[in-house]
């Protein structure tokens, strides 16, 4: 597999099991460990506080936003902690280096990465707790530690007769020093992982009490909505400052960075006052795109410029020469919404000479960036505190309404509370870009001997990394953020791993073809995009399996067999697509008006397959059924691992239905669920989730589920009309 | 200007503008953030309250309207410290991702049982089609709402709170 550009910075955690693993990191003082006697309280490494009163607290640093990391990584520390997971209390992490994303080098949770980075360095910190409580406890008998037992939140004597309580041991195991490794349960000893199904954060979600975002209230609070350019990269010049400031209600208006910012002390005020804000707007680097022009750029750009050669086997010009057969396929994909639930806001809080931010975001080291980018503030001057998301989807990687708010609260020196509305979540997001892919295979009877794969668009970290290169660099002044910004860009490849939001997917093609090219045409048309869940492989999936389809078609071939006979040396590909065709029972006959479709993808480390099975309905797509094969190594949590599978099979279907972002002229024609419509009740199918038994090590499952169905419910809708469907959303 | 209305049994006086949603009202001025704000048009469901006992999107119902009137919220659907019995299954089954959506779902589907206590399949989904979930909890969400329906006949439309 190739590495991501989010896998930069990896480190490898090994298997060392030093209580210290995360306090080795560098610049690491932020975190105080040890035993405070004042309060009882041990904390033995940044993870991890126990008092004397048997509680214990974790600290989570990968956000949750539905993927399930509250219960997830509290169970792993749990299991080796040996404590009931629902016993733990768990806290969202303040912004620390010891609470980077070792897999990406920021406080980021994306890229699928939060149990697979966490899996090792938190069963070991959970683990290494446990050893010092049990050699405390030993110590206080006089028995041999190796003798002892825990069993949730004790230690046992080896006489079977006598325990003791974690809590009564945190000041006394403040002391023990482990040397030498700390060993993990085997699996064959495992209590919760695999096994918990619940989770943790249910009950706060079902009773309305679990804190988001857009709850948070501080005392004096301030309500700010802003009136954004109504295309990117237009500035307020001037607006009717008078008129809105002699509003009922209506406590400051002034223009910022990003807008016009209205601020009265009740949401509604402020939201109704907006209405009459009018602007003048310098449009001079606004952008003017209509979305028709975006592929006809793309078109050019793909005849102009073969583009860089991601991956090159064999020679396929050669082959495309001399094959029997040549088919070509051009598939188009639109830009798309993330449309999480909750809308964009952020609180800010500007006193004391610092910036206090309350935000659902899934990048807080980013946040304080944003948040410090419209004053003299440093990154230093800023707290995150993180909450709960209400939807995340890689929308909340970027930061652009923590940098309001806080331009906000810095002016007025009170507690503000930003909202964005739907409808400004849906014009003024950062999109998944819109790409084109080019296709070309040979065929030499029903060989497929040559396959080129040119993507066409934009990359993400072009956008990103205008945040991301300082949050790594906190300490760099902030009058190199820009040059960190270009430097990052400018090394990409070098200093830092290259950026393959395009092209993942494509450069990681399963089946055995002796000639492969894939390339890439980059071009950026200057619509701001970000990540979206899944990425590139979102596109790359439609694209590559989609004309995996067509050629099995070609070839006068069963599409399964078709893939089946291309995949002999890559076995955990094979094993999903079998055992997903074979529970969709592929290939036996359906009602009248039904077909299936299949497809393969494997993204973020996990093989999923699918076959979707789909008809016509009254003059609509109508998805009857999704099958879908994982393989995502172990599992922690098989409820959590189902749910994100087959929320990520509606997520995809809803982009294949529905999805579109269109611009004319640099506005975004969508404005709420009514004209970006989201898969309802009414229209979800049956989805089953098989999940392989593996001993390999777990891999992510937040965002595999989404690329395979969208190709596999094209594939179904070709079985059912002739038709193919080269451009989403499918139509009728 | 002064609306009075009884939240979960409580009785409010609020000075607001008329045109003020009830669900800032529920939120801001009551302090009750379980209501959640989706799309302010009445197209998501994740403000849904009962006023009156009837399902209502409180994102688009001015307060206004709703003077006088008897307001449940997700707040309020527990009794005397006991869970409703589709909180309760929500927890069993698991049904929360991100959770945002979920007080207006378990409102939709608490207006469903109280006036159909044994729904079909096809009835849940019809009175639930409306509630949007981003993460895509519909299929356990029918799974909540079918391990309960039966078994909640003493709930009231209106008195739940009281």
């Amino acid at each position: 597999m190739t590495m991501n550009r989010r896998d930069f910075m990896k480190v490898s955690t090994g298997a060392s099991g030093s209580l210290v693993l995360a306090l080795s990191l560098p610049g690491c003082a932020s975190v105080q460990t040890g035993f405070e006697p004042e309060t009882g309280e041990w904390t033995p490494d940044v993870w991890l506080e126990l008092n004397k009163q048997d509680e214990i607290t974790f600290t989570l640093a990968r956000v949750e936003m539905g993927q399930g990391t509250y219960t997830g990584l509290t169970t792993l520390i749990a299991e080796e902690l040996d404590v009931d997971p629902a016993r733990i209390q768990v806290k969202f992490a303040p912004v620390a280096p010891e609470y980077r994303n070792p897999f990406i080098g920021l406080q980021l949770t994306g890229g699928s990465t939060s149990v697979a980075s966490s899996w090792q360095p938190l069963r070991e910190a959970g683990a290494s707790a446990r050893l010092m409580l049990v050699m405390a406890a030993a110590r206080v008998w006089g028995v041999d530690a190796d003798n002892c037992r825990t069993d949730n939140g004790r230690v046992l004597h080896p006489n079977g007769v006598d325990s003791l309580r974690y809590g009564q041991l945190v000041e006394l195991a403040d002391k023990e020093v482990i040397r030498g490794d700390v060993p993990l349960k085997p699996r064959s000893e495992w209590k919760y992982i695999g096994k918990q199904a619940g989770k943790l954060d249910a009950r706060a979600k079902a009773t309305g009490t679990a804190v988001y975002g857009i709850d948070v209230e501080l005392p004096g609070m301030v309500y700010a909505v802003m009136t954004r350019s109504p295309r990117y990269g237009g500035r307020a010049q001037s607006f009717n400052r008078d008129e809105i400031l002699a509003m009922a209600g209506v406590q400051a208006a002034f223009i910022t960075e990003r807008g016009v910012a209205v601020v009265a002390g009740s949401y509604w005020k402020a939201r109704k006052a907006q209405q009459a804000v009018r602007v003048e707007w310098d449009f001079s680097e606004a952008l003017d795109t209509t979305v028709d022009e975006v592929f006809e750029g793309y078109r050019k750009a793909a005849s102009e410029d073969p583009g860089e050669q991601e991956r090159s086997e064999g020679d396929v010009d050669e082959a495309i020469s001399k094959a029997g057969r040549v088919v070509e396929a051009e598939y188009e994909q639109p830009y798309l919404a993330h449309a999480p639930m909750e809308p964009m806001n952020a609180t800010a809080w500007y006193h004391d000479s610092r910036m206090e931010i309350w935000a659902p975001t899934q990048a807080p080291d980013l946040g304080r960036i944003a948040a410090c980018r419209n004053s003299d503030l440093s990154p230093d001057d800023v707290t995150v505190h993180t909450t709960f998301l209400g939807g995340g989807f890689g929308r909340r990687l970027t930061q652009d309404y923590i940098e309001e708010a806080a331009a906000v609260a810095y002016e007025l020196k009170v507690p503000v509370k930003l909202i964005w509305s739907r409808e400004e979540d849906m014009r003024h997001g950062f999109w998944r870009p819109a790409m084109l892919h080019r296709m070309t295979a040979s065929l030499d009877g029903s060989d497929l001997t040559g396959w080129d794969h040119q993507i066409v668009g934009p990359q993400v970290l072009d956008w990103y990394v205008r945040n991301a290169a300082p949050a790594q660099y906190p300490w760099a002044p902030k009058f190199l953020y820009n040059t960190l910004g270009k430097v990052g860009l400018m090394v990409e490849g070098l200093a830092t791993p290259k950026d393959v939001s395009a092209i993942e997917g494509s450069i990681g093609y399963p089946y055995q073809v002796p000639n492969v090219s894939v390339r890439h045409t980059h071009t950026d048309p200057g619509v701001p995009i970000t990540w979206w869940r899944s990425v590139g492989y979102s596109h790359n999936g439609f694209a590559v399996e989609t004309f995996m389809d067509e050629l099995a078609h070609e070839a006068g071939q069963d599409p399964l067999e078709f893939r089946r006979k291309l995949l002999a040396k890559e076995p955990r590909h094979a094993r999903v697509l079998e055992r997903a065709a074979d529970l969709a029972q592929w290939g036996t006959p359906l009602p009248e008006g039904r077909a299936r479709g299949i497809a393969l993808f494997q993204s973020f480390g996990t093989y999923v397959a699918q076959v979707v099975e789909a008809g016509i309905e009254n003059g609509e797509i109508r998805v009857y059924k999704v099958t879908a094969s994982v393989d995502c190594g172990q599992v922690v949590n098989p409820r959590i691992v189902e749910d994100q599978i087959s929320g990520g099979i509606l997520f995809g279907l809803t982009a294949a239905l529905f999805g579109e972002i269109t611009f004319n002229k640099g506005e975004v024609q969508q404005s709420n669920f009514h004209d970006y419509r989201l898969l309802q009740m009414h229209q979800v199918p049956e989805v089953v989730v098989d999940i392989v038994d593996s001993d390999e090590a777990p891999t992510g499952v937040g965002e595999p589920g989404v690329p395979p169905v969208i190709p596999a419910l094209g594939n179904a809708l070709f079985a059912l009309t002739g038709k193919r469907q080269r451009r989403l959303p499918l139509t009728v | 200007m002064a609306f009075s209305l009884t939240v979960n049994g409580n009785r409010h006086t609020v000075d607001v503008d008329s045109d003020t949603p009830l669900l800032w009202v529920i939120r801001d001025e009551l302090g009750l953030k379980g209501t959640k704000f989706g799309c302010g048009a009445g197209l998501c469901g994740a403000c849904t309250v009962h006023v009156n006992g009837q399902p209502a999107r409180s994102c688009s119902t001015a307060i206004e309207l709703v003077d006088g009137a008897e307001i449940t919220t997700i707040e309020g659907l527990a009794e005397g410290g006991n869970l409703h019995p589709l909180q309760q299954a929500w927890i069993s089954e698991g049904v929360p991702q991100c959770g945002y959506c979920q007080s207006g779902q378990i409102m939709t589907a608490a207006h469903l049982l109280a006036n159909n206590p044994s729904p079909s399949r096809d009835d849940i989904v019809a009175a639930m089609t409306g509630n949007l979930c981003r993460c895509g909890t519909y299929t356990r969400i029918v799974a909540a709402v079918e391990s309960v329906a039966g078994g909640v006949g003493h709930y009231q439309p209106g008195q739940e709170g009281a």
